[in-house]
């Protein structure tokens, strides 16, 4: 008797109802009578709502014109964003001097790419030097008198590129800081390790909106008569301490991460205190770190906004400036509103997708 | 190393301002600006317009003061400064003249270090009812539903004004000033209280204006105006002056169009005042022309008035008790002479 050959039947495609969009929709759908309630019911919830916040929106929207009266149409008046998007954007920053903030976002981005893609050996030494010079070098061209430029005092910055400068700057020198709190809670020695305590439990445990008083409101009248110091540069150092106790837990944390065995390892080699953590655990730290060192600064990022209680001039402070403007008392709130939430939105989202990048490139698998 | 710590140092001396502490007036004239300490946003009185250009009727303080001391009214720094921040500003020195819709009050005068130097706007608590109600005064609203923003003192004076004329109220309070708009437009109470030249301005952002009117009377007293550092009454002169000059300007019919000519041709009054005969600027410490300045760049209180808040603005304030003493306000320039 033959030896039955096993022939495989030819593969045959999935059931209809496993696969396509008709099964897609009862699976996750309509899978229960429970889910088929909740569908219907936000379908018609969308219904209702979704027709007349698109004609408000888009279709019956007021987009062409520079002035309030060209708002006559029923919906949104876009009109308002286009005519206040210097101010929103610059603040009132001279109109003929803009190339100098377009420079510094420009400079941003460029040291952000560069520490992307510069080859392992040079980027400690090009990166973070070019980093940590960059708030001071943004400062020198913003301000201008050091370097031949009009000068353009500190009042006329704001807006939008004020909010992205400054949580920048913050993050930036907070960085060093926050590291060596970080490093000073884990020391031995009691006056670091005290210091850093102190430092990083005030700074953490004080809503920022109460150091942005204490600084706008109070830290003025300590200082000698005649002696004034910016209002941006006092916010900027309440923001940059403020990050630094945040960044500290994140180092901390990082430091946690590293096995034992790192430490020890270094030790028998011989390495000192500065070498073994420069060169065995800070490369380790900033990697396990990163998550939360960008959500830390999509925080601060965000927190920047609260700068308007001060009346320092952020694209929030902005919008409300404008409404209260005689000429466009129309009540044009929810399209300034809307259109803040949206472009920090967009920021932030596209963070995100940065970390989540910056995250696969970094991961090495060293899961413990 | 070197090059990085430099810049850090160039960066830090920007922020740091070291005046040397003589009067007001050299400092301003040393730095060449006026540093003016306005508020974030109140339509008609500071504002910011899309090109960044400030305007109103605080704002047109400063830029008079500026035009006389300094000869050109551009030559301002305006500081938005929120309620809070204000007094702490004006007495560290970070601004000169604080003129942010400011209410006078006893407490503030004595307490704080400060001197009021005049009175620019005559405030108080009214009402805005709507037309259809057919109110032709606040004593007509026993038993009305009033939209109040919470803590601020309107809610006093109102307390107060029903307590004294033996009326009843029900009140409905909201956050912001915006809200209590809302609140108003949908019905939820039959009038809306808060200081009158907020007033106007809430009125013009509902969606009809014309159906609602803002009642005369007046029920509580917050006369704005700008304030000084106490103890430089050299400055104090000038700012009470300047404020004085622009409201006598108006008295004697002087304005920016007929200045120029009434100098040479006016009568003794009108020359005293811009400055072609006696010595009021060097008494000041100022040139002869300093209220010629001031009336020729900013105009006179007039001009100022319906430009910012008035007839020539859409908020369409009327005079009421900021007209001249003579013509049923309560405006009162001391002699010029």
């Amino acid at each position: 008797m033959p030896i039955k050959e096993f022939k495989p039947l030819p593969a045959q495609p999935a059931p209809v109802s496993t696969t396509g969009p008709i099964a897609w929709l009862k699976n996750n759908l309509f899978s229960s009578p429970f889910n088929i309630v909740a569908t219907l019911l936000i379908l018609s919830g969308l219904f209702l709502i979704l027709p007349g916040l698109i004609d408000w929106l888009f279709i019956s929207a007021n987009w062409t014109g520079t002035t309030q009266d060209a708002c006559v149409d029923d919906g949104a008046c876009w009109v308002f964003i286009r005519a206040w998007s210097q101010q929103i954007f610059y603040g009132s920053y001279p109109s003929g001097e803009l190339w100098r903030v377009n420079l510094c976002l420009f400079l941003l981005a460029v040291v952000i790419y560069l520490s992307f893609i510069l080859p392992i050996n040079l980027r400690n030494k090009v990166a973070i030097p070019a980093f940590l010079a960059l708030p001071f070098v943004c400062l020198l061209f913003l301000d201008g008198r050091y370097l031949g430029l009009e000068y353009v005092n500190t009042d006329y910055w704001g807006g939008f590129s004020l909010n992205i400068l400054l949580a920048a700057a913050s993050i930036i020198i907070a960085f060093p800081f926050g590291f060596l709190w970080a490093l000073g809670r884990r020391s031995n020695l009691p006056f670091a390790q005290s210091v850093s305590v102190i430092c990083i439990e005030f700074f953490r445990g004080t809503p920022v909106l109460a150091l942005f008083f204490m600084g706008s409101v109070m830290l003025p009248l300590f200082f000698p008569e005649g002696v004034t110091v910016d209002k941006l540069l006092r916010v900027w150092i309440i923001l940059i301490l403020f990050m630094s106790a945040y960044m500290a837990e994140v180092f901390r944390s990082g430091f946690q991460a590293i096995p034992n065995g790192q430490y020890e390892a270094a030790d028998s080699i011989g390495l000192g205190y500065w070498q073994k953590t420069f060169f065995i655990i800070f490369p380790q730290v900033i990697k396990v770190s990163m998550p939360n060192i960008l959500a830390t600064f999509i925080m601060v990022f965000k927190n920047t906004v609260f700068l308007l209680v001060i009346a320092v001039p952020e694209i929030l402070q902005v919008i409300l400036g404008a409404l209260t403007n005689s000429k466009w008392l129309g009540g044009h709130a929810t399209e300034g509103f809307l259109f803040v939430a949206l472009v920090f939105w967009a920021c932030c989202y596209s963070m995100s997708m940065l970390s989540t990048s910056i995250e696969k490139k970094l991961d090495t698998s060293h899961k413990h | 190393m070197k090059k990085l710590s430099s810049i850090i140092a160039g960066g830090l001396a920007i922020g740091l301002t070291i005046s040397a502490q003589a009067g007001t007036l050299e400092d301003v004239k040393k730095r060449g600006t006026l540093s003016c300490g306005v508020s974030t946003g109140l339509a008609g009185f500071s504002q910011k317009d899309e090109k960044g250009v400030w305007s109103g009727l605080d704002v047109d303080v400063c830029r008079s003061v500026a035009a006389a001391v300094l000869g050109d009214a551009s030559k301002v720094q305006y500081k938005p400064l929120t309620a809070k921040e204000r007094f702490t500003a004006l007495q560290s020195g970070e601004i000169d003249i604080l003129s942010r819709n400011t209410t006078w009050t006893h407490t503030r005068d004595t307490s704080l270090g400060l001197n009021f130097a005049g009175v620019i706007y005559y405030d108080g608590t009214g009402f805005m009812v709507s037309k259809k109600l057919g109110v032709k005064s606040a004593t007509e609203l026993d038993g009305a539903n009033a939209c109040i923003q919470a803590g601020t003192s309107t809610e006093l004076a109102i307390a107060d004004y029903f307590r004294e004329n033996k009326m009843n109220y029900k009140a409905v309070t909201f956050d912001t000033s915006d809200q209590t708009r809302t609140g108003f437009e949908s019905g939820r109470c039959d009038f809306l209280v808060s200081d009158q030249s907020q007033l106007y301005a809430l009125r013009i952002g509902l969606k009809d204006p014309s159906a609602a009117v803002v009642l005369p009377e007046v029920i509580s007293k917050e006369p704005l105006g700008p304030v000084v550092r106490q103890n430089d009454d050299v400055w104090f002169n000038i700012v009470k002056w300047v404020v004085n000059a622009s409201i006598e300007g108006e008295f004697q019919n002087v304005t920016s169009a007929n200045a120029k000519d009434l100098r040479k041709n006016g009568n003794p009054g009108q020359k005293r005042l811009l400055g072609s005969e006696g010595d009021l600027g060097e008494k000041l410490g100022l040139s002869a022309d300093w209220a010629y300045q001031a009336i020729t760049q900013v105009g006179n209180y007039s001009e100022s008035f319906e430009r910012n808040v008035g007839q020539d603005s859409p908020l369409k304030i009327s005079r009421g008790l900021n007209a001249q003493w003579n013509k049923g306000g309560i405006l009162y320039s001391p002699a010029m002479r």
